[in-house]
């Protein structure tokens, strides 16, 4: 409300000597953008809310929710076609559920330098279902390694650490490195802790074990094989990879601080940036937390995630090995959505809002915004570091915007799973993977359990739809 | 006693009629919509057509372990917080009726938790109980135990919502128990006090037993609400590890809100509604016995 | 002598629950001015002294940063007060025709309503596609009108007396709100669309809130009306006096101790209630505990930020309760009896 007021006064305070001429002009409209509690993404959205109320004469309403109460909110207003929002900001896995009640993306938006200035991975997979363009990617999303620059770089400890492993001190290249340095860096005496990952059930945690789990079963020979078998839409979840991911995702467990498997995602933040970690797997909100609100200012190091030589391969059986190390980044999460309800009254100004959120200048602003949430997905956004010299040092920057273009540009770069009825799935996955962690059932029991629950799922959904919807969402031609 | 003409007065219709419609209106469809819902596979997402499935929501329910790990859950904790919310709130009121030194600071702070959002208190307890930032853990940490998995751990879990519950709610007790004080006629008490009746048998044979009526009533309503619980199990565990900690409204939210399967949730919520209402009678049923033996 | 014995065990626990009591609020209380390396590097207790307090939280908060504070804070209030007021009065009105008259309705014409509504309802909406309200108010109507008829005869079964009206008033509490939440906000939609908005509404939130209130107020001001003694009431009715006044006049300030306490526990329930918040709101009437749920944000348990919220969720309950439990002082409204 405050906001509204605010941009109005101040437009019309601008206003009140120029001719303003509203392009297009959309007086009277009023436009209900909701999305989660801010700072993050909300914030954004008002940001660009008052360039496009200025533009345009239309007005702008922030409507925030809770993010755990996002999806039901929506889903129910949508269903019942209240009309009560323009554009949602939703997480892209809620895209196959949420599909049919939302418009299509105008043709115009599609086209143009603007259009191609996004990165293929964002634009092609994520913005689209069932051949349309459905949404449009406002926030670039994918899990990375956070590194500490006075760790790695200091002598004492890259002499010790190298008399110790054999081996010189780096980014980690493969899970055994990270789990080494995490093992190195562990000094409860010292209060600092070898790493940072998120276990709690409703934490975010089952997208940190994704992470492992890319490295170990997104096999570049049998595409899209990480989740399903994309031809019988079998559960891929219990084999051999899937295994090795979390016993070793179990095993972060005691690199971690005390308390660890009640950490979510929002809770390995903080123990990075207050340089009680040595390092952490997290999205960009990490990296952007360390250099502007925490203790390891300038310290700031991304890396890709690290990989492996070592895939599982379904289809043979075994594991395939191959010379180098094979990273297969995962896009946790994929990066918020920007969407306009089929039963929103303005499409036309929504859309064009859309628009105006995810433009270059605009978004340009926002990424290097403190509290925004956005994070790079365009071109323009890796290549411009100038842009970061408020947020980051320049080796900072240049490490940050380098291992997200390179884990984008990845050839073997993993995507999160989505399908519809997504929350049946990954309720049972974070049930079982609590109680594997907990230690009250073993690994292979907890991924056989999930396999049975995710067949099951899948034969009361309907396995053809589930199927042709699988197939879609890894990018492969359908049977 | 009352007459003919007060028992038929047509003015008790003019009393009840405005609270009885207005609940009427707001529950009935809910009621009709879950019923008929909760015989048919009913799935928001992915957009299935209902069809009629008849029982199977029901014994789907009823055959399942997580339906009765929940209500095992539940009960253990609302049980255990009740009996303490009872007895802690009772004499709690009892020393404020008496005017214990303070009483009048006493009144207003051991009122306030009962006041205060179940999603703070959640948020609240996450920052106290933290096993390693919070000022229960530096507490363990003196007396030697330091960084109990408290929100990790099921029965440290289960003890860690027992007190809040318990935290939470003893002021509701209080309030209603020192109302129900302040409301005795005060001739029974002086009666006593000139016959020297010493003040533990005061307790049991005045007190206690005049109060009788509403400690039921309190107790009903506490043990009603408290097996909603949910705020806290959502915030301070998620129902985890596993589902050692997930209680019946949590459940049911799972079911009905993230996963959309409403004709589920529909035969769940009836489910819990017979087992309260069986379990209701009963209590209120055992209740009018002790208070005919009282009275 | 054995009281004073009494009075010590009786002081001494009343401190130790006032630490217990107050502790999480001054936590929340102190952490509200925390910076942020203050929580994350260990806990820490006193200002000035552990660490150096800041306003940075406060001043997020109010600059809409987080979330816009004055809408809810408002919609909180008026909402709750109303349906409070409504509620209790309501419920009370409910509660004493309850105690003092006796009510004879047979189970087969309870029956019959059931059938009559359920039945027909799903024959009306299913079979013959009348819309939702539609279908709801004839219903509702025709139900009400042939159980009353029905009532008159002498019908085979049971007669439901006083105590399972109350029955009936309580369990609508112990139906799970997830699906008649879910169920209230479709009725609520059907409703918007025939016409009448009630989603994101102040009426449709008062409405749903005071149907909320209701059962708790008959349930406990029955229990409350019953001891107030039936002399007085008499003596009134002697002298010809009508009943609501006898009830306004009489009877309600008779028991001011048992209404005070049940508004403020209806007000505290209606203050605090999340899930059909949630549904039933949109932007323009968002109340207090959805504001606060969000404040569990992704980005880290900001516990400086949540506490500002919760602190601003409390402060007008600190308030209604610093005023009511004074006026629970012993001795002041007990004597109202006489």
């Amino acid at each position: 409300m405050k906001r509204l007021l605010l941009s109005t006064v101040a437009f019309a305070a601008l206003g009140a000597g120029t001719a303003m001429a509203c392009e297009p002009d959309y007086t009277g409209v009023t436009l209900n953008v909701s999305t989660q509690n801010g700072p993050a993404i909300a914030s954004a959205l008002a940001a660009a809310a008052v360039g496009w109320e200025e533009r345009t004469c239309g007005t702008v309403n922030v409507i925030e929710f809770p993010f755990g109460e996002l999806y039901p909110k929506f889903l129910t207003a949508m269903s019942q076609q209240t009309g009560d929002f323009d554009v949602i900001g939703f997480v892209p896995a809620w895209l196959p559920d949420f599909s049919t009640f939302l418009s299509s993306m105008p043709a115009e938006l599609q086209e143009g330098s603007n259009w191609d200035d996004i990165h293929p991975v964002y634009r092609e997979r994520l913005m689209t279902w069932n051949g349309e363009v459905k949404s449009a990617t406002m926030d670039g999303d994918m899990h990375m390694l956070n590194l500490r620059a006075d760790l790695l770089e200091d002598p004492d400890e890259m002499a010790a650490f190298e008399a110790a492993y054999g081996y010189p001190l780096a980014a980690p290249v493969t899970w055994a490195q990270y789990y080494d340095q995490a093992e190195f860096f562990h000094r409860p005496d010292d209060g600092l802790f070898g790493t940072a990952e998120a276990y709690r059930r409703g934490g975010q945690q089952f997208w940190y074990f994704f992470s492992h789990a890319a490295s170990y079963t997104n096999n570049p020979s049998n595409p899209g094989s990480m989740f399903f078998d994309p031809e019988t839409m079998d559960a891929q979840i219990n084999n051999p990879g899937w295994l090795r991911a979390l016993e070793e995702y179990k095993r972060g467990l005691d690199f971690n601080p005390p308390g660890a498997l009640n950490n979510g995602s929002g809770d390995v933040r903080p123990l990075y940036a207050g340089g009680t970690v040595a390092m952490n797997i997290d999205w960009a909100d990490s990296g952007v937390l360390g250099s502007t609100e925490g203790s390891i200012e300038g310290h700031v190091r991304t890396a890709m995630l690290p990989g492996s030589t070592e895939i599982w391969n379904h289809v043979s059986g075994e594991w395939d090995t191959f010379d180098e190390v094979v990273h297969s980044p995962f896009l946790a999460f994929g990066g918020w959505q920007l969407a306009v309800p089929a039963d929103s009254e303005n499409p036309e100004a929504a859309w064009d809002f859309v628009a105006e959120v995810i433009s270059p200048e605009v978004s340009g602003q926002a990424i290097v915004t403190a509290n925004s949430g956005v994070n790079p997905y365009r071109f323009s956004h890796y290549d411009n570091l100038e842009n970061w010299s408020s947020v980051f040092s320049e080796e900072e920057a240049a490490s940050y915007l380098g291992a997200q273009r390179a884990s984008l540009d990845a050839p073997n770069v993993a995507l999160d799973l989505r399908l519809p009825g997504f929350f049946s799935y990954t309720e049972i996955l974070e049930i079982e993977l609590s109680k594997a962690l907990a230690g009250q059932v073993t690994p292979q029991e907890a991924l056989d359990a999930i396999a049975e629950g995710w067949d099951a799922l899948t034969d009361e959904f309907g396995r053809d739809t589930q199927l042709a919807a699988y197939r879609a969402s890894v990018g492969l031609p359908p049977m | 006693m009352h007459g003919d003409a007060v028992r038929h007065d047509r003015v008790k219709y003019a009393f009840i009629w405005p609270a009885f419609i207005i609940v009427l209106v707001i529950t009935i469809f809910p009621l009709i919509y879950a019923l008929t819902v909760s015989f048919q596979s009913v799935r928001l997402v992915p957009p299935l057509p209902p069809r009629f499935v008849g029982f199977d929501n029901y014994v789907d329910i009823l055959s399942s372990q997580r339906f009765w790990g929940s209500t095992w859950t539940t009960a253990t904790i609302v049980f255990a917080s009740v009996a303490f919310q009872y007895a802690l709130g009772f004499l709690l009121a009892l020393a404020l009726h008496h005017n214990v030194r303070g009483s009048s600071l006493y009144r207003v702070v051991f009122l306030l938790p009962m006041f205060i959002a179940p999603v703070c208190v959640a948020l609240i307890a996450r920052m106290v109980f933290h096993p390693y930032l919070g000022p229960v853990n530096d507490a363990m940490v003196g007396l030697g135990f330091g960084n109990l998995p408290f929100l990790t751990e099921p029965a440290l879990a289960i003890m860690v919502l027992i007190s809040i519950e318990t935290w939470q709610w003893t002021p509701f007790v209080t309030l209603l128990m020192l109302a129900g004080l302040q409301s005795m006629p005060s001739e029974v008490f002086e009666a006593a006090r000139v016959d020297d009746i010493g003040p533990w048998r005061r307790f049991w044979d005045l007190t206690f037993p005049m109060l009788l009526p509403l400690s039921v009533a309190v107790i009903f309503i506490r043990l009603i609400e408290g097996f909603k619980v949910i705020d806290t199990v959502f915030v301070l565990t998620g129902g985890g590890p596993g589902t050692a900690t997930e209680t019946l409204t949590l459940f049911a939210y799972n079911e009905g809100f993230k996963k959309f399967n409403l004709g589920m949730t529909s035969a769940l919520s009836f489910v819990f509604l017979i087992v309260v209402i069986v379990f209701g009678t009963i209590y209120l049923a055992a209740a009018r016995r002790l208070m005919k033996r009282y009275a | 002598m054995e009281n004073r014995s009494l009075r010590t065990i009786g002081l001494v626990g009343c401190l130790v629950w006032l630490f217990f009591s107050f502790f999480p609020l001054y936590w929340v209380f102190v952490t509200a001015f925390k910076p942020p390396l203050a929580v994350s590097q260990g806990a820490t207790y006193i200002p000035f002294i552990d660490f150096q307090p800041t306003l940075q939280a406060f001043r997020d908060a109010f600059s809409g940063i987080r979330g816009d504070f004055f809408g809810p804070i408002v919609a909180s209030i008026s909402i709750s007060v109303v349906a409070t007021a409504l509620s209790v009065f309501l419920g009370a009105m409910a509660a004493y025709s309850l105690v003092r008259f006796e009510f004879r309705i047979r189970l087969m014409s309870g029956l019959m309503f059931g059938v009559i509504s359920i039945g027909g309802f799903v024959l009306l909406n299913g079979t013959f596609d009348i819309d939702v309200p539609y279908a709801l108010l004839i219903v509702l109507v025709l139900a009400l009108v042939v159980s009353i008829w029905m009532n008159k005869f002498a019908l085979p079964g049971p007669v439901l007396g006083n105590n399972d009206v109350t029955f009936w008033f309580v369990s609508q509490r112990m139906f799970p709100p997830i699906v008649s939440a879910f169920a209230l906000f479709l009725l609520y939609a059907e409703v918007g669309r025939a016409g009448f908005p009630l989603l994101d509404s102040y009426l449709g939130m008062v409405l749903a809130y005071t149907a909320f209130g209701l059962p708790f107020s008959v349930w406990l001001m029955r229990d409350f009306f019953s001891t107030v003694p039936v002399e007085v009431e008499e003596a009134a009715q002697v002298d010809n006096i009508g009943r609501m006044r006898i009830f306004i006049q009489i009877v309600l300030p008779m028991s001011l101790p048992g209404l005070l306490a049940t508004s403020m526990i209806v007000l505290a329930f209606i203050w605090n209630e999340f899930l059909f918040a949630l549904l039933l709101t949109s932007g323009d009437w968002q109340t207090l505990p959805i504001l606060l749920a969000g404040q569990q944000s992704s980005r880290g348990d900001e516990w400086w930020a949540i506490s500002v919220a919760a602190l601003i969720a409390i402060i007008p309950m600190v308030v209604i309760a610093a005023i009511l439990g004074r006026m629970m002082r012993s001795g002041l409204l007990s004597g109202s009896i006489k």
